[in-house]
């Protein structure tokens, strides 16, 4: 044996091998049920997922309006449904002369269909062989016999169009489109964007046949005293929904025309005016709102004329008024003097706020862009302070004067004029910005001006009319001129107002023929107005206007 | 539990299927009837187009004064009387009350 030792040692076998189920962290109980189960929730999730993406394009494609449809624009109608703007499609028939087989026939069988037409012309026209447009917008039936000839060179062009079945009667408040589709007055530009977006029409607050009753007397009233213009304005006292806006001279929107003359402006919302003594109303309420007068407050020893400034002197306009009189009696006669003295125990500061919390002062924020801005006041230069008090040296717009007799008739909550007819909720709280009893007091002197005052002519039986009259000298370049600018802002019914009418006659001239009819009962008539103020013309025209739409407020909107 | 749990689902989720399907066969119908609606919609805008050109206050002054030899009267709104209807019979009172200045 040698040293080295081998040793072996034996040892049992042992098999390591054993069967295991191989351990993954993903310790999932397989089976068949459940493997079919899962085909199918993946199934019906990619179907279901399926029908969801179905539905909601399907969503999306409801959405898409008529908007890509070119040159549309929604339709507009009045408080009652009628059309007031209407969009048609329309048909234009043009002629390719190269296409023509036969010329003299075509224009027999043109001749038979439009005899019209100045068939030497077109002739001329087929001979130079260039496309030219033969007729635009035809009628259905004539597209129908046109197209039957069929001959090639005839070609078609469908395209949308305009309609203003009204003409005249709103062009001030829906305004002017231009050949591309864009609103460029009125309505049509400030809804430009909504009216191409939108499906429905546009439901303005105006009401055809008042908006027509009211031009007709302006009309008639503007040919009476030989005025330059007339505008008047038929405003909800208490939501400032506006039932009639009508500014003469107007236009007819279906010819399309370039409107430049400054004549054509919008009286109610663009043209500022000295508007006269219908601005003594605000002195009053202004006074009573800060309570420091009442109606029966007394102003004693006037003279017929006041001083202010250096030199000037404020002078009544009736050498008979009384020295004696009542804030009352000052604002049914109209007085210059008293209404100073009422604006002296006012003060500048409080009577600015007043003027500017009933919305007189400023631009308006308004439906329409065409809206004019009263003119800045310097209110401790001179006498300001003293002509504001009865109208002279302020000017603001016939809407913005409308929209101040509003808030003190309506309780002395403050409103927006609006065209656009709204849903209004009645839980929204209005904004109060007069003291109470202020629109009670000042609602029974107005009715009492009419029935005693300067608006006699007004007061119609049956309606309660309140209201002031104003009479201005119109300022041109800087200077008072004998033009006048005659107003009449009226409230009725007095006892609970609704409706406010403001009417002016711009630049009118006395009428020798015209008769007067007196409403006291007394069947007097006078011929030939007397003067050349609102007493003896607006207020005339605003009495007739009410007579006739009246009715119609009392009985169609009697929920309202 | 588990088992109940899925087929709970899955019942679930083809009644759902179902549901969605018989839905789109009314949406099918609703888009049909709009469909079908849109020309008469359009007929109708015409016509009343139509309507309200022939009955604008401008046009019917113009038949009273062209058919007609007499002229159109205001109505005076103390002589509008109200109905009013009671059990038996048929009332009448002023449309408007008068007050003391009138």
């Amino acid at each position: 044996m040698s040293n080295n030792k081998n040793n072996v040692i034996l040892e049992e076998y042992e098999n390591e091998f054993s069967y295991k189920k191989s351990k993954t962290n993903l310790n999932i109980e397989f089976n068949r049920i459940a493997f079919i189960f899962f085909v199918f929730l993946a199934i019906s999730i990619i179907y279901s997922i399926q029908l969801f993406h179905l539905g909601s394009l399907k969503v999306q494609s409801e959405i898409k309006p008529l908007i890509t449809k070119k040159n549309y624009r929604a339709d507009i109608i009045d408080r009652n449904g009628n059309y007031l703007v209407k969009t048609v499609s329309s048909i234009d028939i043009g002629i390719s002369p190269l296409e023509v087989i036969d010329k003299k026939k075509l224009l027999i069988n043109l001749k038979l269909i439009f005899p019209n037409k100045d068939y030497k012309k077109i002739e001329k026209r087929l001979n130079k062989n260039k496309f030219f447009k033969f007729k635009k917008t035809i009628s259905a039936s004539n597209y129908e016999r046109i197209m039957l000839l069929g001959d090639k060179s005839i070609r078609s062009e469908e395209k949308l169009t305009r309609i203003y079945p009204q003409k005249n009667l709103f062009s001030h408040i829906i305004g002017q489109i231009d050949d591309d589709n864009n609103g460029i007055s009125g309505l049509e530009k400030s809804f430009d964007k909504k009216l191409k977006k939108i499906n429905e029409p546009l439901k303005l607050t105006v009401d055809v046949d008042i908006q027509f009753l009211i031009r007709e007397e302006l009309l008639r009233f503007q040919k009476i005293f030989e005025a330059k213009g007339s505008a008047a304005i038929l405003m909800n006292v208490n939501n400032g929904e506006i039932l009639s806006m009508v500014s003469l001279p107007d236009f007819n929107l279906n010819k399309r025309e370039t409107i430049k003359d400054v004549n054509y402006i919008n009286r109610i919302t663009k043209g500022i005016y000295e508007l006269g003594s219908v601005f003594k109303t605000f002195t009053v309420a202004s006074g009573i709102n800060e309570g420091i007068i009442e109606p029966n407050t007394e102003f004693l020893n006037s003279k017929k004329s006041i001083g202010c400034g250096k030199n000037y002197k404020i002078k009544e306009y009736d050498n008979k008024m009384p020295s004696d009189l009542t804030v009352e009696q000052i604002l049914i006669k109209s007085g210059n003097v008293g209404s100073v003295r009422i604006i002296r125990k006012v003060g500048v500061e409080k009577h600015r706020s007043f003027l500017k919390t009933i919305g007189v002062l400023d631009k308006i924020d308004f439906d329409i862009e065409e809206v004019g801005k009263p003119m800045p006041i310097d209110w401790y230069e001179g006498c300001k302070i003293e002509t504001i008090a009865f109208g002279h040296g302020i000017t603001t717009t016939i809407l913005q004067l409308a929209k101040g007799y509003s808030i003190i008739a309506n309780g002395g909550y403050d409103i927006k004029p609006t065209l656009i007819k709204k849903n209004l909720d009645k839980k929204d709280k209005k904004k109060k910005v007069l003291r109470n009893n202020v629109s009670k007091k000042m609602n029974t002197m107005l009715r009492k001006v009419v029935v005693e005052g300067t608006a006699k002519l007004a007061n119609v039986e049956g309606y309660q009319v309140g209201g002031k009259t104003g009479t201005a000298e119109q300022v041109s370049n800087s200077i008072y001129s004998n033009t006048k600018i005659n107003t009449i802002a009226s409230i009725f019914p007095t006892e609970n107002p609704k409706y406010v009418l403001v009417v002016m006659l711009e630049s009118t001239k006395n009428n020798k023929e015209y008769v007067y009819e007196y409403r006291d009962g007394s069947g007097f008539k006078l011929k030939g107005s007397p003067r050349n103020t609102a007493g003896w013309t607006s207020v005339e025209a605003a009495g007739k206007i009410i007579d006739k739409i009246g009715p119609i407020l009392a009985t169609k909107y009697i929920e309202n | 539990m588990k088992k109940i749990a899925l087929a709970t689902i899955f019942i679930l989720i083809l009644v759902t299927s179902l549901v969605k399907n018989s839905t789109k066969g009314i949406e099918d119908k609703i888009f049909v009837l709009n469909e079908n609606i849109r020309p008469l919609k359009s007929e109708l805008g015409d016509i009343l187009l139509e309507y309200n050109y022939l009955s604008s206050p401008d046009k019917l002054t113009q038949y009273q004064s062209q058919f007609f030899e007499k002229d159109l009267i205001k109505i005076d709104i103390t002589k509008i009387k109200k109905l009013i209807e009671k059990k038996n019979y048929i009332t009448t009172s002023d449309f408007i009350e008068k007050t003391k200045d009138e």
